[in-house]
Protein backbone atom coordinates (compact mmCIF):
# COMPACT_ATOMS: atom_id res chain seq x y z
CA UNK A 1 0.00 0.00 0.00
CA UNK A 2 1.42 3.39 -0.98
CA UNK A 3 2.37 5.88 1.72
CA UNK A 4 -0.10 8.41 0.27
CA UNK A 5 -2.92 5.85 0.48
CA UNK A 6 -2.05 5.03 4.09
CA UNK A 7 -2.20 8.76 4.94
CA UNK A 8 -5.60 9.13 3.23
CA UNK A 9 -7.04 6.06 4.96
CA UNK A 10 -5.67 7.12 8.34
CA UNK A 11 -7.14 10.60 7.93
CA UNK A 12 -10.58 9.24 7.03
CA UNK A 13 -10.65 6.78 9.90
CA UNK A 14 -9.35 9.23 12.50
CA UNK A 15 -11.66 12.13 11.56
CA UNK A 16 -14.73 10.94 13.58
CA UNK A 17 -12.62 10.22 16.64
CA UNK A 18 -10.74 13.54 16.52
CA UNK A 19 -14.02 15.45 16.06
CA UNK A 20 -15.58 13.41 18.85
CA UNK A 21 -12.81 14.03 21.36
CA UNK A 22 -12.63 17.74 20.47
CA UNK A 23 -16.38 18.19 20.91
CA UNK A 24 -16.45 16.20 24.11
CA UNK A 25 -13.67 18.28 25.64
CA UNK A 26 -15.28 21.52 24.46
CA UNK A 27 -18.67 20.57 25.94
CA UNK A 28 -17.05 19.36 29.14
CA UNK A 29 -15.29 22.67 29.66
CA UNK A 30 -18.47 24.70 29.33
CA UNK A 31 -19.91 26.07 32.55
CA UNK A 32 -23.67 25.53 32.84
CA UNK A 33 -25.68 28.79 32.64
CA UNK A 34 -26.83 30.13 36.00
CA UNK A 35 -30.52 29.46 35.31
CA UNK A 36 -29.79 25.85 34.40
CA UNK A 37 -30.47 24.72 37.92
CA UNK A 38 -33.06 22.47 39.48
CA UNK A 39 -35.52 24.63 41.42
CA UNK A 40 -37.53 22.06 43.29
CA UNK A 41 -37.37 18.45 44.34
CA UNK A 42 -40.52 16.92 45.78
CA UNK A 43 -38.36 14.48 47.72
CA UNK A 44 -37.16 17.33 49.91
CA UNK A 45 -40.59 18.31 51.24
CA UNK A 46 -42.33 14.97 50.81
CA UNK A 47 -44.67 16.23 48.06
CA UNK A 48 -44.34 13.28 45.73
CA UNK A 49 -46.93 10.59 45.04
CA UNK A 50 -47.25 6.98 46.15
CA UNK A 51 -49.11 4.20 44.32
CA UNK A 52 -48.91 0.45 44.83
CA UNK A 53 -45.81 0.77 46.97
CA UNK A 54 -43.92 2.88 44.43
CA UNK A 55 -42.97 6.33 45.65
CA UNK A 56 -42.53 8.84 42.88
CA UNK A 57 -40.57 12.04 43.46
CA UNK A 58 -39.19 14.46 40.93
CA UNK A 59 -36.80 17.34 40.60
CA UNK A 60 -37.77 20.09 38.18
CA UNK A 61 -35.76 22.63 36.21
CA UNK A 62 -37.97 25.08 34.26
CA UNK A 63 -35.24 26.52 32.04
CA UNK A 64 -32.49 24.09 31.21
CA UNK A 65 -30.56 25.72 28.41
CA UNK A 66 -29.07 23.59 25.67
CA UNK A 67 -26.82 25.08 23.00
CA UNK A 68 -26.61 23.12 19.72
CA UNK A 69 -23.31 23.51 17.87
CA UNK A 70 -24.60 25.51 14.91
CA UNK A 71 -27.78 27.03 16.29
CA UNK A 72 -29.09 29.31 19.01
CA UNK A 73 -29.65 27.86 22.45
CA UNK A 74 -33.12 26.79 23.57
CA UNK A 75 -34.66 26.22 26.95
CA UNK A 76 -36.27 22.96 28.05
CA UNK A 77 -38.41 21.81 30.91
CA UNK A 78 -36.38 19.08 32.59
CA UNK A 79 -37.58 16.59 35.16
CA UNK A 80 -35.65 13.91 36.97
CA UNK A 81 -38.00 11.31 38.38
CA UNK A 82 -36.94 9.20 41.35
CA UNK A 83 -38.75 5.90 41.78
CA UNK A 84 -38.49 4.17 45.16
CA UNK A 85 -39.79 0.65 45.58
CA UNK A 86 -41.16 0.02 49.06
CA UNK A 87 -42.66 -3.38 48.15
CA UNK A 88 -41.10 -6.62 49.32
CA UNK A 89 -40.46 -7.82 45.79
CA UNK A 90 -38.83 -6.48 42.61
CA UNK A 91 -40.94 -4.30 40.36
CA UNK A 92 -40.45 -3.62 36.66
CA UNK A 93 -41.33 -0.17 35.43
CA UNK A 94 -41.75 1.00 31.87
CA UNK A 95 -42.45 4.68 32.23
CA UNK A 96 -43.36 7.11 29.45
CA UNK A 97 -44.03 10.81 29.72
CA UNK A 98 -46.08 13.37 27.85
CA UNK A 99 -46.50 17.08 28.07
CA UNK A 100 -49.67 19.11 27.45
CA UNK A 101 -50.46 22.80 27.61
CA UNK A 102 -53.36 24.95 26.49
CA UNK A 103 -53.16 26.05 22.89
CA UNK A 104 -50.37 23.63 22.17
CA UNK A 105 -50.47 20.06 21.04
CA UNK A 106 -49.62 17.27 23.37
CA UNK A 107 -46.20 15.74 22.87
CA UNK A 108 -43.88 13.26 24.46
CA UNK A 109 -40.49 13.66 26.09
CA UNK A 110 -37.52 14.36 23.85
CA UNK A 111 -35.12 11.50 24.47
CA UNK A 112 -32.39 13.02 22.29
CA UNK A 113 -32.16 16.22 24.30
CA UNK A 114 -32.29 14.18 27.52
CA UNK A 115 -29.35 12.16 26.26
CA UNK A 116 -27.27 15.23 25.42
CA UNK A 117 -27.77 16.93 28.79
CA UNK A 118 -27.46 13.77 30.86
CA UNK A 119 -23.93 14.39 32.14
CA UNK A 120 -24.68 17.94 33.31
CA UNK A 121 -27.72 16.79 35.25
CA UNK A 122 -25.95 13.83 36.79
CA UNK A 123 -23.16 16.13 37.99
CA UNK A 124 -25.57 18.60 39.49
CA UNK A 125 -27.88 16.16 41.25
CA UNK A 126 -25.17 13.60 42.08
CA UNK A 127 -27.30 10.78 40.69
CA UNK A 128 -26.97 8.31 37.87
CA UNK A 129 -29.59 8.39 35.18
CA UNK A 130 -30.99 4.93 34.36
CA UNK A 131 -33.36 5.35 31.49
CA UNK A 132 -33.85 2.15 29.53
CA UNK A 133 -37.41 1.52 28.41
CA UNK A 134 -38.06 -0.70 31.38
CA UNK A 135 -36.06 -1.37 34.45
CA UNK A 136 -36.10 -3.46 37.57
CA UNK A 137 -36.23 -1.81 40.97
CA UNK A 138 -35.29 -3.99 43.89
CA UNK A 139 -37.05 -3.56 47.26
CA UNK A 140 -36.10 -0.35 49.08
CA UNK A 141 -33.94 0.93 46.26
CA UNK A 142 -34.32 4.02 44.10
CA UNK A 143 -33.82 4.60 40.38
CA UNK A 144 -33.71 7.84 38.43
CA UNK A 145 -35.19 8.73 35.06
CA UNK A 146 -34.35 11.88 33.17
CA UNK A 147 -37.01 13.60 31.05
CA UNK A 148 -36.76 16.71 28.83
CA UNK A 149 -39.64 18.52 27.14
CA UNK A 150 -39.46 21.21 24.53
CA UNK A 151 -40.69 24.47 26.05
CA UNK A 152 -43.51 26.17 24.16
CA UNK A 153 -43.39 29.98 24.24
CA UNK A 154 -45.85 32.07 26.24
CA UNK A 155 -47.64 29.45 28.29
CA UNK A 156 -48.83 29.93 31.85
CA UNK A 157 -49.72 26.37 32.79
CA UNK A 158 -48.93 22.84 31.73
CA UNK A 159 -49.42 19.24 32.78
CA UNK A 160 -47.11 16.25 32.58
CA UNK A 161 -48.54 12.74 32.36
CA UNK A 162 -46.36 10.04 33.89
CA UNK A 163 -47.45 6.66 32.52
CA UNK A 164 -46.08 3.96 34.77
CA UNK A 165 -49.01 1.86 35.85
CA UNK A 166 -51.46 -0.09 33.72
CA UNK A 167 -54.56 1.37 35.34
CA UNK A 168 -53.69 4.96 36.25
CA UNK A 169 -51.60 7.86 35.01
CA UNK A 170 -49.95 10.30 37.37
CA UNK A 171 -50.71 13.84 36.19
CA UNK A 172 -48.58 16.73 37.46
CA UNK A 173 -49.94 20.28 37.25
CA UNK A 174 -47.66 23.30 36.97
CA UNK A 175 -48.62 26.97 36.70
CA UNK A 176 -46.67 30.18 36.36
CA UNK A 177 -46.84 32.68 39.21
CA UNK A 178 -45.01 35.81 38.16
CA UNK A 179 -41.81 34.49 36.64
CA UNK A 180 -41.75 31.31 38.70
CA UNK A 181 -43.14 27.90 37.80
CA UNK A 182 -45.02 26.45 40.73
CA UNK A 183 -46.05 22.85 41.25
CA UNK A 184 -49.79 23.20 41.71
CA UNK A 185 -51.03 19.65 42.40
CA UNK A 186 -50.90 15.99 41.30
CA UNK A 187 -53.64 13.53 40.63
CA UNK A 188 -54.02 9.94 39.51
CA UNK A 189 -56.15 9.74 36.36
CA UNK A 190 -57.83 6.46 35.43
CA UNK A 191 -56.67 5.04 32.12
CA UNK A 192 -59.18 3.97 29.53
CA UNK A 193 -58.49 0.45 28.34
CA UNK A 194 -60.50 0.19 25.15
CA UNK A 195 -60.95 -2.72 22.78
CA UNK A 196 -59.16 -1.09 19.82
CA UNK B 1 -11.13 13.55 -15.19
CA UNK B 2 -14.42 14.50 -13.54
CA UNK B 3 -16.35 13.09 -16.49
CA UNK B 4 -14.53 9.76 -16.19
CA UNK B 5 -15.28 9.63 -12.48
CA UNK B 6 -18.97 10.30 -13.14
CA UNK B 7 -19.08 7.72 -15.93
CA UNK B 8 -17.58 5.01 -13.75
CA UNK B 9 -19.23 6.01 -10.50
CA UNK B 10 -21.00 2.73 -9.80
CA UNK B 11 -24.21 2.41 -7.79
CA UNK B 12 -22.36 0.49 -5.09
CA UNK B 13 -20.75 3.61 -3.59
CA UNK B 14 -23.85 4.15 -1.50
CA UNK B 15 -22.76 1.10 0.51
CA UNK B 16 -19.84 3.15 1.85
CA UNK B 17 -22.27 5.84 3.05
CA UNK B 18 -24.43 3.17 4.67
CA UNK B 19 -21.47 1.54 6.38
CA UNK B 20 -20.34 4.87 7.82
CA UNK B 21 -23.78 6.27 8.67
CA UNK B 22 -24.87 3.39 10.88
CA UNK B 23 -21.80 3.86 13.08
CA UNK B 24 -23.16 7.16 14.36
CA UNK B 25 -26.15 5.27 15.78
CA UNK B 26 -24.06 2.41 17.21
CA UNK B 27 -21.89 5.00 18.97
CA UNK B 28 -24.91 6.87 20.30
CA UNK B 29 -26.41 3.66 21.71
CA UNK B 30 -23.08 2.58 23.22
CA UNK B 31 -22.73 5.99 24.89
CA UNK B 32 -25.89 5.25 26.86
CA UNK B 33 -24.54 2.09 28.49
CA UNK B 34 -22.77 3.87 31.34
CA UNK B 35 -20.94 7.06 32.20
CA UNK B 36 -17.44 6.09 30.97
CA UNK B 37 -18.87 5.53 27.49
CA UNK B 38 -20.61 8.92 27.20
CA UNK B 39 -17.81 10.44 25.01
CA UNK B 40 -18.95 7.96 22.33
CA UNK B 41 -21.95 10.21 21.75
CA UNK B 42 -19.55 12.82 20.38
CA UNK B 43 -17.65 10.23 18.37
CA UNK B 44 -21.06 9.35 16.92
CA UNK B 45 -21.46 12.99 16.00
CA UNK B 46 -18.06 12.80 14.30
CA UNK B 47 -19.29 9.83 12.24
CA UNK B 48 -22.48 11.73 11.43
CA UNK B 49 -20.49 14.70 10.10
CA UNK B 50 -18.20 12.40 8.10
CA UNK B 51 -21.26 10.63 6.68
CA UNK B 52 -22.81 13.94 5.68
CA UNK B 53 -19.66 14.94 3.79
CA UNK B 54 -19.23 11.66 1.92
CA UNK B 55 -22.97 11.42 1.23
CA UNK B 56 -22.95 14.83 -0.46
CA UNK B 57 -19.72 13.99 -2.30
CA UNK B 58 -21.18 10.71 -3.61
CA UNK B 59 -24.67 12.02 -4.32
CA UNK B 60 -23.38 14.53 -6.88
CA UNK B 61 -21.70 12.08 -9.32
CA UNK B 62 -24.39 9.44 -8.61
CA UNK B 63 -27.11 11.89 -9.69
CA UNK B 64 -25.19 13.43 -12.60
CA UNK B 65 -24.55 9.95 -14.04
CA UNK B 66 -28.30 9.50 -14.66
CA UNK B 67 -28.32 12.56 -16.93
CA UNK B 68 -24.85 12.35 -18.47
CA UNK B 69 -24.49 8.59 -19.00
CA UNK B 70 -27.95 6.99 -19.10
CA UNK B 71 -26.59 4.08 -21.17
CA UNK B 72 -24.16 3.24 -18.33
CA UNK B 73 -27.07 3.35 -15.89
CA UNK B 74 -29.09 0.96 -18.06
CA UNK B 75 -26.10 -1.39 -18.29
CA UNK B 76 -25.64 -1.36 -14.51
CA UNK B 77 -29.35 -1.84 -13.82
CA UNK B 78 -29.28 -5.04 -15.87
CA UNK B 79 -26.19 -6.38 -14.12
CA UNK B 80 -27.36 -9.12 -11.70
CA UNK B 81 -24.89 -7.96 -9.04
CA UNK B 82 -24.25 -4.25 -9.54
CA UNK B 83 -27.88 -3.41 -10.27
CA UNK B 84 -28.88 -4.40 -6.78
CA UNK B 85 -26.78 -1.61 -5.31
CA UNK B 86 -28.81 1.26 -6.83
CA UNK B 87 -31.05 1.54 -3.77
CA UNK B 88 -28.01 2.12 -1.53
CA UNK B 89 -28.23 5.88 -2.09
CA UNK B 90 -31.98 6.06 -1.22
CA UNK B 91 -31.18 3.87 1.82
CA UNK B 92 -28.49 6.41 2.69
CA UNK B 93 -31.19 9.09 2.70
CA UNK B 94 -33.08 7.08 5.31
CA UNK B 95 -29.92 6.52 7.35
CA UNK B 96 -28.96 10.19 7.10
CA UNK B 97 -32.50 11.02 8.22
CA UNK B 98 -32.17 8.64 11.17
CA UNK B 99 -28.81 10.19 12.09
CA UNK B 100 -30.40 13.63 11.75
CA UNK B 101 -33.25 12.53 14.02
CA UNK B 102 -30.92 11.16 16.71
CA UNK B 103 -27.88 13.46 16.52
CA UNK B 104 -29.07 16.39 14.42
CA UNK B 105 -30.53 18.24 17.45
CA UNK B 106 -26.95 18.51 18.80
CA UNK B 107 -26.04 20.48 15.69
CA UNK B 108 -29.15 22.37 14.65
CA UNK B 109 -31.63 22.01 17.51
CA UNK B 110 -34.76 19.81 17.34
CA UNK B 111 -36.97 21.84 14.99
CA UNK B 112 -34.64 21.97 11.98
CA UNK B 113 -33.35 18.44 12.56
CA UNK B 114 -36.79 16.84 12.66
CA UNK B 115 -37.88 18.73 9.54
CA UNK B 116 -34.75 17.72 7.60
CA UNK B 117 -35.20 14.19 8.86
CA UNK B 118 -38.73 13.95 7.51
CA UNK B 119 -37.64 15.33 4.12
CA UNK B 120 -35.01 12.57 3.99
CA UNK B 121 -37.73 10.07 4.91
CA UNK B 122 -39.85 10.96 1.88
CA UNK B 123 -36.86 11.18 -0.51
CA UNK B 124 -35.48 7.86 0.71
CA UNK B 125 -38.85 6.11 0.64
CA UNK B 126 -39.56 7.36 -2.90
CA UNK B 127 -36.15 6.13 -4.10
CA UNK B 128 -36.42 2.73 -2.42
CA UNK B 129 -39.90 2.05 -3.80
CA UNK B 130 -38.88 3.24 -7.28
CA UNK B 131 -35.73 1.13 -7.49
CA UNK B 132 -37.57 -1.77 -5.87
CA UNK B 133 -40.06 -1.81 -8.74
CA UNK B 134 -37.48 -1.15 -11.48
CA UNK B 135 -35.09 -3.87 -10.32
CA UNK B 136 -37.78 -6.45 -9.62
CA UNK B 137 -39.21 -5.82 -13.10
CA UNK B 138 -35.76 -6.26 -14.66
CA UNK B 139 -35.18 -9.42 -12.65
CA UNK B 140 -38.53 -10.91 -13.69
CA UNK B 141 -38.20 -10.02 -17.39
CA UNK B 142 -34.45 -10.64 -17.77
CA UNK B 143 -33.68 -13.74 -19.84
CA UNK B 144 -30.05 -14.02 -18.85
CA UNK B 145 -30.38 -14.48 -15.08
CA UNK B 146 -29.42 -17.97 -13.99
CA UNK B 147 -29.09 -19.85 -10.75
CA UNK B 148 -25.38 -19.00 -10.49
CA UNK B 149 -26.20 -15.29 -10.37
CA UNK B 150 -28.14 -15.60 -7.11
CA UNK B 151 -26.39 -13.99 -4.16
CA UNK B 152 -27.46 -12.18 -1.01
CA UNK B 153 -27.05 -8.74 -2.56
CA UNK B 154 -30.40 -9.62 -4.14
CA UNK B 155 -31.84 -8.73 -0.77
CA UNK B 156 -31.00 -5.07 -1.25
CA UNK B 157 -33.71 -3.82 -3.66
CA UNK B 158 -36.80 -5.45 -2.14
CA UNK B 159 -35.69 -5.95 1.44
CA UNK B 160 -34.33 -2.40 1.75
CA UNK B 161 -37.97 -1.38 2.19
CA UNK B 162 -37.58 -2.59 5.78
CA UNK B 163 -35.39 0.41 6.60
CA UNK B 164 -38.21 2.87 5.79
CA UNK B 165 -40.32 2.09 8.90
CA UNK B 166 -37.24 2.57 11.11
CA UNK B 167 -37.11 6.27 10.30
CA UNK B 168 -40.92 6.30 10.22
CA UNK B 169 -41.06 5.05 13.81
CA UNK B 170 -38.28 7.46 14.89
CA UNK B 171 -40.25 10.33 13.38
CA UNK B 172 -43.45 9.29 15.11
CA UNK B 173 -41.57 8.92 18.36
CA UNK B 174 -41.51 12.58 19.34
CA UNK B 175 -41.99 15.39 16.95
CA UNK B 176 -44.45 14.17 14.37
CA UNK B 177 -46.58 12.08 16.74
CA UNK B 178 -50.15 13.36 16.78
CA UNK B 179 -49.66 15.65 13.79
CA UNK B 180 -51.58 15.26 10.54
CA UNK B 181 -48.42 13.80 9.01
CA UNK B 182 -48.37 10.89 11.46
CA UNK B 183 -50.96 8.71 9.63
CA UNK B 184 -49.10 9.23 6.34
CA UNK B 185 -45.78 8.20 7.91
CA UNK B 186 -47.49 5.26 9.59
CA UNK B 187 -49.10 3.93 6.39
CA UNK B 188 -45.94 4.33 4.28
CA UNK B 189 -44.00 2.56 7.03
CA UNK B 190 -46.48 -0.32 7.27
CA UNK B 191 -46.59 -0.81 3.49
CA UNK B 192 -42.78 -0.81 3.36
CA UNK B 193 -42.62 -3.26 6.25
CA UNK B 194 -44.94 -5.67 4.41
CA UNK B 195 -43.00 -5.37 1.15
CA UNK B 196 -39.65 -5.81 2.87
CA UNK B 197 -40.61 -8.66 5.14
CA UNK B 198 -42.31 -10.86 2.54
CA UNK B 199 -39.60 -10.21 -0.04
CA UNK B 200 -37.05 -11.22 2.60
CA UNK B 201 -38.77 -14.61 2.75
CA UNK B 202 -39.17 -15.00 -1.03
CA UNK B 203 -35.77 -13.71 -2.15
CA UNK B 204 -34.03 -15.40 0.76
CA UNK B 205 -35.51 -18.72 -0.35
CA UNK B 206 -34.32 -18.17 -3.94
CA UNK B 207 -30.73 -17.41 -2.87
CA UNK B 208 -30.76 -20.22 -0.29
CA UNK B 209 -31.74 -22.55 -3.17
CA UNK B 210 -28.57 -21.57 -5.05
CA UNK B 211 -26.37 -22.08 -2.00
CA UNK B 212 -27.71 -25.62 -1.56
CA UNK B 213 -28.23 -26.85 -5.12
CA UNK B 214 -25.42 -25.00 -6.88
CA UNK B 215 -21.90 -23.89 -6.01
CA UNK B 216 -21.54 -21.01 -3.57
CA UNK B 217 -20.60 -17.66 -5.17
CA UNK B 218 -16.99 -16.90 -6.06
CA UNK B 219 -14.83 -15.11 -3.51
CA UNK B 220 -15.45 -11.58 -4.77
CA UNK B 221 -19.09 -12.04 -3.76
CA UNK B 222 -18.24 -13.61 -0.41
CA UNK B 223 -19.10 -10.46 1.61
CA UNK B 224 -22.66 -10.49 0.28
CA UNK B 225 -23.50 -13.30 2.70
CA UNK B 226 -23.29 -10.68 5.47
CA UNK B 227 -26.30 -8.91 3.97
CA UNK B 228 -28.40 -11.74 5.41
CA UNK B 229 -27.89 -10.37 8.92
CA UNK B 230 -29.50 -7.06 8.11
CA UNK B 231 -33.21 -7.78 7.44
CA UNK B 232 -34.07 -9.34 10.79
CA UNK B 233 -31.79 -6.91 12.64
CA UNK B 234 -33.62 -4.01 10.99
CA UNK B 235 -36.97 -5.51 11.98
CA UNK B 236 -35.74 -5.58 15.60
CA UNK B 237 -34.77 -1.91 15.33
CA UNK B 238 -38.17 -1.09 13.89
CA UNK B 239 -40.07 -3.04 16.56
CA UNK B 240 -38.33 -1.30 19.44
CA UNK B 241 -38.62 2.14 17.86
CA UNK B 242 -42.25 1.38 17.11
CA UNK B 243 -42.81 0.59 20.79
CA UNK B 244 -41.39 3.99 21.65
CA UNK B 245 -43.64 5.61 19.05
CA UNK B 246 -46.64 3.88 20.61
CA UNK B 247 -45.59 5.15 24.02
CA UNK B 248 -45.33 8.65 22.57
CA UNK B 249 -48.95 8.26 21.50
CA UNK B 250 -50.06 7.07 24.95
CA UNK B 251 -50.39 3.42 24.04
CA UNK B 252 -52.57 3.68 20.99
CA UNK B 253 -52.02 4.70 17.41
CA UNK B 254 -54.94 5.55 15.12
CA UNK B 255 -57.42 3.83 17.40
CA UNK B 256 -55.40 0.64 17.69
CA UNK B 257 -54.53 -0.15 21.30
CA UNK B 258 -51.00 -1.52 21.31
CA UNK B 259 -50.21 -1.59 25.02
CA UNK B 260 -51.34 -5.19 25.40
CA UNK B 261 -48.97 -6.37 22.65
CA UNK B 262 -45.82 -4.81 24.15
CA UNK B 263 -44.67 -8.12 25.68
CA UNK B 264 -45.32 -9.92 22.37
CA UNK B 265 -43.32 -7.28 20.48
CA UNK B 266 -40.39 -7.82 22.83
CA UNK B 267 -40.53 -11.59 22.36
CA UNK B 268 -40.71 -11.27 18.56
CA UNK B 269 -37.84 -8.77 18.61
CA UNK B 270 -35.74 -11.22 20.64
CA UNK B 271 -36.50 -14.05 18.19
CA UNK B 272 -35.52 -11.91 15.19
CA UNK B 273 -32.35 -10.78 16.97
CA UNK B 274 -31.54 -14.44 17.53
CA UNK B 275 -31.82 -15.14 13.81
CA UNK B 276 -29.42 -12.30 12.99
CA UNK B 277 -26.99 -13.61 15.59
CA UNK B 278 -27.17 -17.08 14.07
CA UNK B 279 -26.55 -15.61 10.63
CA UNK B 280 -23.53 -13.68 11.92
CA UNK B 281 -21.93 -16.95 12.99
CA UNK B 282 -22.88 -18.50 9.64
CA UNK B 283 -21.22 -15.58 7.83
CA UNK B 284 -18.05 -16.11 9.89
CA UNK B 285 -18.07 -19.82 9.00
CA UNK B 286 -18.39 -19.04 5.29
CA UNK B 287 -15.76 -16.30 5.49
CA UNK B 288 -13.38 -18.80 7.10
CA UNK B 289 -14.05 -21.15 4.18
CA UNK B 290 -13.24 -18.46 1.59
CA UNK B 291 -10.06 -17.45 3.43
CA UNK B 292 -9.02 -21.08 3.74
CA UNK B 293 -9.35 -21.69 0.00
CA UNK B 294 -7.58 -18.35 -0.63
CA UNK B 295 -10.52 -16.93 -2.55
CA UNK B 296 -11.27 -13.66 -0.79
CA UNK B 297 -9.90 -10.87 -2.99
CA UNK B 298 -9.87 -7.22 -2.03
CA UNK B 299 -12.98 -5.69 -3.61
CA UNK B 300 -15.25 -2.75 -3.05
CA UNK B 301 -17.81 -5.37 -2.03
CA UNK B 302 -16.09 -5.56 1.37
CA UNK B 303 -18.41 -2.73 2.36
CA UNK B 304 -21.05 -5.45 2.65
CA UNK B 305 -19.29 -6.41 5.88
CA UNK B 306 -20.03 -3.05 7.49
CA UNK B 307 -23.68 -2.05 7.40
CA UNK B 308 -25.26 -5.45 8.22
CA UNK B 309 -22.96 -5.84 11.23
CA UNK B 310 -23.73 -2.28 12.36
CA UNK B 311 -27.47 -2.88 11.92
CA UNK B 312 -27.04 -5.85 14.23
CA UNK B 313 -25.19 -3.66 16.75
CA UNK B 314 -28.06 -1.14 16.67
CA UNK B 315 -30.56 -3.99 17.12
CA UNK B 316 -28.57 -5.21 20.12
CA UNK B 317 -28.46 -1.73 21.66
CA UNK B 318 -32.17 -1.18 21.25
CA UNK B 319 -33.15 -4.65 22.41
CA UNK B 320 -31.01 -4.10 25.50
CA UNK B 321 -33.29 -1.21 26.39
CA UNK B 322 -36.24 -3.51 26.76
CA UNK B 323 -34.93 -7.00 27.60
CA UNK B 324 -31.91 -8.54 29.33
CA UNK B 325 -29.78 -5.41 29.41
CA UNK B 326 -27.28 -6.99 31.84
CA UNK B 327 -26.48 -9.55 29.14
CA UNK B 328 -26.86 -7.38 26.06
CA UNK B 329 -24.96 -4.25 27.11
CA UNK B 330 -21.57 -6.03 27.18
CA UNK B 331 -22.48 -7.65 23.84
CA UNK B 332 -23.31 -4.18 22.48
CA UNK B 333 -19.95 -2.72 23.50
CA UNK B 334 -18.03 -5.72 22.13
CA UNK B 335 -19.91 -5.63 18.83
CA UNK B 336 -19.44 -1.88 18.55
CA UNK B 337 -15.68 -2.29 18.86
CA UNK B 338 -15.82 -5.06 16.26
CA UNK B 339 -17.88 -2.84 13.92
CA UNK B 340 -15.26 -0.08 14.19
CA UNK B 341 -12.43 -2.53 13.47
CA UNK B 342 -14.30 -3.84 10.42
CA UNK B 343 -15.02 -0.29 9.22
CA UNK B 344 -11.37 0.79 9.59
CA UNK B 345 -10.22 -2.35 7.76
CA UNK B 346 -12.67 -1.75 4.93
CA UNK B 347 -11.68 1.93 4.60
CA UNK B 348 -8.02 0.92 4.30
CA UNK B 349 -9.01 -1.85 1.87
CA UNK B 350 -11.03 0.57 -0.25
CA UNK B 351 -8.20 3.10 -0.45
CA UNK B 352 -5.83 0.29 -1.47
CA UNK B 353 -8.39 -0.89 -4.02
CA UNK B 354 -8.59 2.65 -5.40
CA UNK B 355 -4.84 2.52 -6.11
CA UNK B 356 -5.82 0.35 -9.09
CA UNK B 357 -7.56 3.43 -10.52
CA UNK B 358 -11.07 2.23 -9.87
CA UNK B 359 -12.40 5.78 -10.00
CA UNK B 360 -11.39 6.04 -13.64
CA UNK B 361 -12.29 2.65 -15.04
CA UNK B 362 -15.10 0.26 -14.24
CA UNK B 363 -13.33 -2.38 -12.14
CA UNK B 364 -16.17 -2.93 -9.74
Amino acid sequence: MKFRSITVALTITLIPFIIGVALFLKKGDQELPRKTRFMTDTGENNKGAVYKGIKIDWAFCPSWEYQPLFFRSEEYFVFVFHYTNSNNEDVYLMPSYSFASSGNRRYSANEEIAMYIEDGIENQLKIQDQTPMNFKISPNSVKHYLVAFEKPPAITAFTVDVDIFRDVTLRLYYKKEGQIWVHDKNEFVNNYNGRG
Amino acid sequence: MLKRIIKNFGPEWGAAVMGTAALCITMQLSSEVSRPFSPLLYVGLGFFLLTTVIFILFLIPWTLRFFMYPEEIRKDLKNPVRGNFFPTIPISFILAGTGMNKLGPMLFGPWLSYHLSIIFFFLGAAGIFTFGYILTRIQFLHREIHLEHANFSWFIPPVSHLIIPVLGACSMDVYWAQTSLAPVIFMISMIALGVGFFNFLFVGAAVWHRYIYHTIPQGRLAPTVMVGIAPTAIVVVFLIKFTEAIEASHGSLFGINFVSVFPLIKIIASIFWGFSFWWLILAVILLTHYVKIKDHPLEFGWWAYTFPLEAFVVATGLLAKSVAYQLLYPVLITLNVLAVIVWVTVVFGTVKWLERGAFFSAQH
